[in-house]
């Protein structure tokens, strides 16, 4: 992955343009007023309290899975396994949501994280020594095991942790675990400050500390290139760094489904569906496998997603149109040869330049 | 050569060719008789590489002409180049290793018989009519992964020959050869010329240039700085040509003085990757004060030798003493700690990251320690001041230290590999190929250091396959051959084609 540079701008903006090209063809077609439509969908991704507010909400998982494929592609690993950490960091996190009745707020809370992490980054450890031990792919593995992460939370909110006869759920969280929700109209919770500065602190540890250093000497964006030959020849044990990042990776995964329980659901329960894990590989890319890359590509995309539900509530266009534009935006953004084939145009090369000075 | 110097073979006219943010062809003009060897010599990045991609059609040129045979041409892909005769034998081979030579040959243009089917006879008589008419002696049946380098060479330009091309272009040709082998490749030259061929023959080593060349044609920053016919000149003329200053071809350094034992090897043996005996009971010792050298064809247990006394590869049996303690099994980072520095042969994968920036690679061997860093976290500010140190002792050619250290040049990169390992003031630097693409200026800075190393009492351990960089630089030299050590011999006593012997294991 190339740097970060005023030519991804200038591809995002064209990208966006034809991407709304192509949506006042689809929605014309099939018989809407593409400004109307445009407007709503504006609106509720930006506009208003409740909209701005439920944006971030979406934001929040997002955030922390983008952060998570960061960590474990910055060590040289393709870890798609973070939607099943999120299932199992969040199953763990009602539980004990629950099961712990004698805790203060803060202690109870911190208690549910700090599970929710623990749990989701022990279910990376399996497919990171396999890796590192056996020589498995962990593209094969982690995949594997988000079939085993939905069948297994499946079977204990239907046996072990299940409380209600009717449905096979967990019993609600106490109100002791609860991330607090600030407004009634909106269920957005502290989750997402705990994901904001999760963002700023991975983007410190990778970039200024010596763990970071370590952890991507590794790979950094080398992905599949595990163990490099460079961090042996400097004597950084690349094993171990594989192992934490791994770690890291599905511990954040753990974080993100933690929140969406204690935050947003309340409770774990069968039918739930989570697959921020995979879109927020997506999202990391866009967001050029940068810590706060990843966090602006989070609030991006979620506040398309928004617009979209908002579209979606009040008309008649399907949803899955946004679903659609997304792709197609994704497209352009992750088109790597259009970025550089820019640098045919001499204005580009002097503005990316002028905006590379400005950085540093 | 034929004398027919009327026509000319290749003719490109003001060429130019860009790429971001640098010029590689500069109005190039550049001319090759119908004939005549034709040496292009240069450093790298100067532009010759660009310049034959042009010719043979996996560049487009920005503007320019280009003639061939005296007809205006467009080459805009390969198979044009092929058409119009013109051949190129790459710098890394082209070849499938589980492929025989024939198949090799053959591969898209095999004969057919009556139903269709490949022709294999024909294919392989045919390819040894044309190995046995221009003198090349390759077996067509000989698998490739069981060819020596100078096999598979013969097997590119036979591949070349094949296709009927009637003017070759041989990418640094002797870059991977023994003496030997170097002058059996000037035979075959020689004798392609003889059947009315024409060769452009690309090197940065002037002495083959002065040996095989016609004419050579020098160039430095994408542009042609003369050309001139070989006899007519020296290789100091086309060094300064190349460098665009006086360089000294000579390692200038005193007598050396040897004192105590810093490194002892005792009777090693080290496996390679798939599990065979590279290293078989060797034994060497270095002394502080001393550069020493070792000298052999690549392939020959010195990346496993270089790799066991850095701690990147396991011991088998022996023992590794360095400064008075054994070190066989302890990491990397300890051996540098008690002052053993190494610049790898694969700067790319090994010796950087580079992925990563200027700066992160600087302090690969010192980040943890203080002011670098302090509890964990690395101070920016030293870091960069270090960084920038370096780059000025070092003369690192950057707009900055946060640029990725993949966009520099070769000769760059190793200045940053060699300025990392010479930051921490080693004991023992492990210098293995520290020339290995990099071009004459930085060449000659590059011996400079290591004899200055010397001088301030440390000590050097030169692995080179450059046997001139082995005889000017080094003090005394091994000749290893198949993981053994053939010979010890003092530069100064020693010729060529003595050395050459002893490279191919033949021990008087």
């Amino acid at each position: 992955m190339e740097k970060f540079s005023f030519k991804d701008v200038l591809i995002l903006f064209a990208g966006t343009i034809i991407t709304i090209g192509i949506a006042w063809v689809l929605l014309t077609v099939t018989g809407f007023v593409p400004r109307e439509i445009g407007k709503l969908f504006f609106e509720g991704a930006v506009v208003g309290q409740r909209n701005i507010l439920n944006t971030l909400n979406i934001a929040t998982p997002y955030i922390l899975t983008s952060i998570a494929t960061v960590v474990s592609f910055r060590v040289g690993m393709f870890n798609i396994g973070i939607n099943g950490s999120m299932y199992i960091g969040g199953l763990y996190a009602a539980w004990a949501g629950y099961k712990f009745t004698s805790l203060g707020h803060i202690p109870h809370v911190s208690l549910c994280i700090a599970i929710a992490i623990i749990t989701g980054s022990l279910w990376m450890l399996l497919p990171a020594l396999l890796k590192v031990y056996a020589g498995v792919s962990e593209i094969i593995s982690t995949i594997i095991l988000n079939f085993v992460a939905v069948l297994f939370v499946s079977y204990m909110a239907n046996g072990p942790f299940r409380a209600d006869p009717i449905a096979p759920a967990t019993p609600r969280i106490l109100e002791t675990a609860e991330l607090k929700q600030y407004f009634p109209n909106s269920q957005f919770n502290s989750g997402f400050f705990i994901a904001v500065i999760i963002a700023f602190l991975t983007y410190f540890i990778l970039k200024k500390t010596t763990f970071g250093y370590e952890l991507r000497s590794g790979g950094d964006g080398l992905v599949g290139f595990y163990p490099s030959r460079y961090s042996s020849y400097l004597g950084i044990p690349s094993d171990r760094s594989a192992i934490t990042g791994m770690l890291i990776s599905g511990g954040l995964g753990g974080l993100a489904g933690g929140i969406e329980i204690l935050g947003n659901a309340r409770y774990f329960y069968q039918e739930l569906l989570f697959n921020q894990g995979f879109d927020g590989i997506l999202i990391a890319i866009v967001g050029k496998l940068e810590p706060i890359g990843g966090l602006i590509a989070s609030l991006f995309w979620s506040a398309l997603r928004n617009g979209g539900l908002f579209v979606d509530y009040k008309t008649e266009v399907s949803r899955e149109i946004v679903v659609i534009l997304l792709s197609i935006l994704i497209f352009f953004v992750s088109a790597q040869k259009l970025v550089s084939s820019l640098e045919r145009f001499k204005f580009v090369r002097k503005l990316d330049a002028f905006f590379t000075r400005k950085i540093k | 050569m034929t004398q027919n110097n009327i026509e000319t073979a290749v003719e490109v006219k003001n060429i130019t060719k860009s790429y971001p943010g640098v010029t590689a062809n500069d109005s190039v003009d550049f001319k090759v008789l119908k004939g005549e060897i034709h040496a292009l010599v240069g450093e790298n990045g100067a532009g010759k590489s660009t310049l034959v991609k042009i010719l043979y059609g996996i560049e487009q040129p920005d503007s320019g002409e280009i003639f061939i045979n005296d007809k205006p041409v467009e080459i805009n892909k390969v198979d044009k180049a092929i058409e119009l005769g013109i051949g190129m034998v790459h710098q890394e081979f082209h070849l499938v290793p589980s492929f025989t030579a024939a198949e090799n040959i053959g591969l898209g243009q095999e004969p057919r018989n009556s139903r269709g089917f490949i022709d294999w006879d024909e294919l392989n008589s045919e390819v040894s009519n044309i190995a046995k008419k221009y003198g090349l002696d390759v077996d067509p049946k000989l698998r490739m992964i069981d060819a020596s380098v100078g096999i598979q060479q013969r097997t590119e330009i036979l591949k070349t020959l094949y296709r009927n091309a009637n003017i070759l272009i041989l990418d640094e040709p002797t870059a991977v050869l023994t003496p030997q082998e170097t002058d059996e490749l000037f035979e075959v030259i020689r004798s392609l010329v003889d059947e009315g061929k024409t060769v452009i023959f690309i090197t940065h080593k002037l002495r083959e240039v002065m040996e095989i060349s016609d004419r050579v044609t020098v160039m430095r920053d994408g542009k042609v700085q003369g050309v001139s016919n070989t006899k007519d000149t020296s290789p100091e003329e086309l060094a300064k040509l190349m460098v665009g200053r006086e360089v000294f071809m000579q390692v200038e350094k005193e007598e050396a003085k040897p004192t105590e034992k810093v490194l002892e090897v005792k009777n090693l043996w080290v496996h390679d990757a798939r599990g065979l005996l590279a290293v078989k009971n060797l034994s060497l010792d270095v002394h502080k004060g001393e550069i020493v050298g070792i000298a052999g064809v690549d392939g020959n247990g010195q990346t496993e030798l270089v790799e066991a006394l850095s701690g990147l590869r396991p011991t088998s049996k022996g023992e590794v003493i360095f400064d008075g303690k054994n070190i066989e099994s302890i990491s990397p980072r300890k051996r540098r700690r008690a002052g053993l520095a190494h610049v790898p042969e694969d700067r790319a994968n090994t010796g950087l990251n580079l992925k990563l920036d200027i700066w992160e690679n600087l302090v690969g061997t010192s980040y943890f320690r203080s002011p670098l860093s302090k509890g964990g976290i690395i101070s920016m500010k030293n870091v960069v001041d270090h960084s920038n140190n370096l780059r000025e002792k070092f003369d690192i050619r950057t707009p900055g230290v946060f640029v990725r250290t993949g966009s520099l040049s070769g000769g760059n990169q190793q200045k940053v590999v060699i300025a990392r390992e010479l930051s921490e003031d080693p004991l023992l630097t492990i210098a293995s190929q520290p020339t290995r693409g990099v071009d004459i200026g930085n060449i000659e800075a590059i011996h400079k250091q290591l004899v200055e190393i010397r001088d301030s009492e440390k000590a050097v351990l030169l692995v080179s396959a450059e046997l001139d960089e082995v005889m000017s630089v080094a003090d005394r030299v091994a000749v290893i051959y198949e993981g053994e050590i053939v010979e010890w011999v003092n530069p100064k006593d020693v010729d060529q084609q003595q050395m050459g012997l002893y490279m191919a294991g033949i021990k008087d």
